[in-house]
């Protein structure tokens, strides 16, 4: 009796089970047509967090969402500078006038106008905020701005400014927003609506969910074969990945979306594929040229011989992140100048630390004077990579008689610890495209990064500032990269960087995307120039 | 009773200022300075001392540390949590209750999964203990006890939508995209229940009055469902009462892994952001939660035995 009674309910469960499945199924094929990523004018793009506050005169947005959305007075492309709503622009002989030519016909997708005085509206916004903005330099040196006609954009600045048209061609803050959308005249405070003249116009979003954007029908320049590009929201690596096998999303793109295991198993599929692209900015070891240990130029370049960076690069990145010779790659403007890398020895670095006095004393640790050679690497405790190469440095450096403390801490107070410089090693990345070189450069004279202390204890620091400051105002090109070779050799020589591996964008799309690239701005998605075969 | 009852909800208060002061330390014990990491969530690329300076008059960290406390309590009971840092525009309240929703959904439909699984399957085990379905069903559930949720997600979706291709991988919108996320959110608790009923069971059955029942000869049936099934939920009724709370904690590495937009994946990118208004709100929301759970099961339960309602009175 029980046993009959048992073996029915497990019928019963079975049966049940088996019904379940067959309705999922079947409603599952219903619904799969409507939430298939494919069509030949849709795109399913995704990204592993909401797009935000889309405001372009602020910083709390996705980039790549603002990107498609609002255009700049001009583009920063591979051969130079192109027009965007500016059509072309004149540079006053002293470098301290910009003269820009808007575009005719362009419109907001509101149907604004966007014309000279829509751009003056834009930049007053901006300037009202000014103090948010003094990261980029031409903020500091900006006398003013006008609009003598409707065509005509006028910049003033107190003094010539080579990388102004880069400031004012990357993604934020110049990027013109609709006076409508602006609240009062005033966009620091948040802004009515997202309304730009870019390809595409945002139709939908729910937040945390998917956004989706369509293309902008009064656009003035060509329009993007994708007509409409949808964007998920995935926080989890894994999930992504399986969301791209099932067709569910098309593409992934980003510094951080894809882990190297990931690019390794599609790398030599036939239904999707992996891009990489060049450098976008350089992972680095700033040492403190204040420390007691680290003061001596010898010692520091000791080390960089110690530092095996094709190891770390294979090790630890699978190759994904290529091993970095300078501080920055020979692919950044000004940078391809010939600098001879300090290549992995580890014995002539043993041989460099005992000439410079540093010899191994009890327990196989150098001493000199009585003094250990111990050393403290800072990384931030959240950064998982960064932890890894800080234990195989350990174990590498203590075969050298250098020993090495790691010490990882919040990210803040890692931030903290930086700028005020009380740290001996420390892990850094530095600004990247297109940021790189001019603003990491400028950085460098102020005491907000860590660059500035660990500097300190150069003698020539004095002469490096007086040099960037000159780069940045120079007109001559000749002079700039004769400046420039100056700066990065000194750097170089100084043995102040432990260039480790060149970070890049990553993506992984179905194999039937044409189109994908990646362009000088590390942040935007070139959506305008893909399309399905 | 009404007297038991006042004196609980009562005792509560103080445990809600503890509650709320913890939060509010914890979230101030943070060694950096809140109006920097506002900016850096911000995404200002250059911090000066001026900007600093701006941020922490804006959100009144330049007043001392108990007027603060005040103040935010004060707010708190108003209904006002602040302002997210990474979004000016956004309000703390609204963002909870933008998401509450959809976790409330996810934990109600998992809940509904552990009760309709963990009775059927845990009266089996009880009844036909030591059978081969008993012995398959403890090792599932030790096995199930044992595996993160996570990590059951991430198999599930391999297993349901990729191989087998008949659920959407992650999102939400669909009944069908409620299902992985629920069933790997109850996986645990089932076990949990299950192992809880069959024990609860074998306890009630040893009893006496199981025996006393038999002699006077009611049917098996009756005795199984109405008098040992009875006596055994006592304890489920109370551990799903904490349960319910955990549920709407506990979701928050499940919503992540499929991209469920509630209040778990809220927390967690609040936490990469350093979002600090949200995450205290968070936490206090959750403590508020077990707290008053705790209070509404033990009221419930005191009113439903006859024996408990003896005591309190």
């Amino acid at each position: 009796m029980k046993r009959k009674f048992f073996m029915l309910v497990m019928a019963g469960i079975l049966a049940a089970s088996v019904i379940t499945g067959c309705g999922n199924k079947e409603q599952e094929s219903k619904s799969e047509t409507s939430t298939e990523a494919s069509g030949n004018e849709e795109l399913v793009f995704v990204n592993y967090r909401d797009i935000r506050d889309l405001n372009p005169h602020l910083y709390a947005g996705e980039m790549y969402a603002q990107e498609m959305l609002y255009e700049t007075l001009v583009n920063i492309t591979e051969s130079g500078y192109e027009g965007c709503i500016a059509e072309s622009w004149e540079i006053s002989e002293d470098g301290k006038t910009y003269t820009f030519q808007i575009r005719d016909g362009i419109t907001f997708s509101d149907g604004e106008v966007c014309d000279a005085y829509a751009v003056k509206a834009n930049f007053d916004a901006i300037i009202e905020n000014k103090d948010r903005h003094t990261w980029l330099e031409m903020m500091n040196l900006l006398k003013g701005v006008s609009a003598p006609d409707e065509k005509t954009f006028v910049i003033e600045l107190s003094e010539p400014y080579y990388p102004m048209l880069t400031e004012l061609g990357v993604t934020r803050p110049f990027a013109m927003i609709s006076p409508k959308a602006m609240k009062d005249g005033s966009t620091k405070d948040g802004v009515n609506e997202y309304i730009g003249t870019g390809a595409y116009v945002l139709t939908d979003f729910v937040t945390d969910e998917y956004a989706v954007f369509e293309v902008n029908e009064n656009y003035w320049g060509e329009k993007p074969e994708i007509k409409k590009i949808t964007v998920k929201v995935i926080p989890d690596n894994q999930t992504r990945i399986m969301a791209l096998e099932k067709g569910e999303i098309d593409l992934i793109f980003g510094k951080n979306m894809i882990d190297a295991d990931a690019v390794n198993k599609y790398i030599d599929s036939e239904d999707f594929k992996v891009a990489l692209s060049d450098p976008t900015s350089t992972r680095q070891i700033v040492l403190n040229t204040s420390n007691e240990i680290l003061k001596d130029k010898e010692v520091r370049q000791a080390i960089q011989h110690a530092t095996n960076k094709e190891a770390i690069s294979e090790g630890i990145f699978y190759g994904l992140e290529k091993p970095a010779d300078t501080l920055f790659a020979e692919t950044v403007p000004y940078c391809d100048i010939d600098l001879q890398p300090y290549v992995y020895a580890a014995e002539q670095a043993e041989q460099m630390l005992d000439e410079a006095g540093w010899v191994k004393g009890t327990g196989g640790v150098r001493e000199k004077d009585g003094k250990k050679m111990e050393l403290s690497l800072l990384y931030n405790s959240d950064s998982v990579t960064e932890k890894t190469i800080a234990e195989y440095l350990q174990s590498e450096y203590d075969k050298l008689g250098i020993s090495l403390n790691i010490s990882g801490e919040e990210e803040q107070s890692y931030r903290d610890k930086m700028k005020a410089g009380t740290f001996d090693m420390v892990f850094n990345i530095c600004w990247g495209t297109p940021y790189d070189p001019q603003s990491s450069l400028a950085a460098m004279r102020q005491p907000v990064y860590g660059d500035y202390a660990a500097q300190l204890g150069l003698d020539d620091k004095a002469e490096i500032d007086a040099a960037i400051t000159e780069i940045l105002t120079s007109t001559d090109e000749a002079k700039r990269q004769e400046l420039y070779t100056f700066v990065l050799t000194r750097l170089h020589e100084d043995a102040v960087y432990i260039p480790l591996t060149y970070e890049c964008n990553k993506a992984i799309y179905r194999s039937d995307l044409e189109g994908m690239h990646f362009t000088q701005t590390q942040y935007e998605v070139p959506f305008y120039d893909m399309y399905f075969e | 009773m009404k007297q038991y009852i006042m004196k609980r909800i009562l005792l509560t208060i103080p445990l809600l200022i503890c509650i709320s002061f913890v939060c509010f330390v914890f979230i101030n014990l943070i060694p950096s300075d809140p109006a920097e990491v506002a900016l850096r969530v911000r995404q200002v690329p250059v911090i000066t001392d001026e900007a600093i300076a701006e941020v922490r008059e804006e959100l009144g960290l330049d007043k001392p540390y108990l007027v603060r406390y005040a103040g935010w309590v004060a707010d708190c009971l108003r209904g006002d949590f602040g302002i997210s840092y990474t979004n000016p525009s956004r309000t703390v309240a609204g963002e909870l209750a933008r998401c509450l929703p959809a976790t409330l959904q996810l934990a109600g439909t998992s809940l509904i999964l552990v009760i309709l699984l963990s009775l059927p399957i845990g009266f089996l085990c009880a009844v036909y203990r030591n059978s081969w379905f008993d012995k398959i069903i403890r090792m599932l559930v030790f096995m199930t006890t044992a595996m993160p949720a996570y990590w059951i997600g991430l198999l599930l979706m391999w297993l349901v939508a990729i191989k087998l291709d008949l659920l959407p991988t992650s999102g939400s919108g669909t009944f069908s995209h409620l299902i992985l996320p629920a069933v790997t959110v109850s996986f645990t608790y089932i076990s949990t229940y299950i192992r809880l009923i069959r024990n609860n069971m074998l306890e009630n059955m040893k009893q006496d009055y199981v025996l006393y029942a038999n002699v006077r000869g009611i049917p098996q049936k009756k005795i199984l469902i109405g008098h040992i099934l009875r006596n055994s939920l006592h304890t489920c009724f109370v551990a799903i009462g904490m349960s319910i709370p955990q549920l709407i904690a506990g979701t928050i590495v499940v919503e992540n892994v499929f991209a469920w937009p509630g209040l778990g994946t809220l927390c967690i990118t609040s936490i990469f952001n350093r979002d600090y208004p949200v995450i205290q709100t968070y936490v206090l929301l959750i403590g508020v939660l077990f707290v008053v759970f705790n209070l509404i099961f033990d009221i419930l339960q005191t009113v439903a035995d006859p024996r408990l309602r003896k005591e309190a009175s």
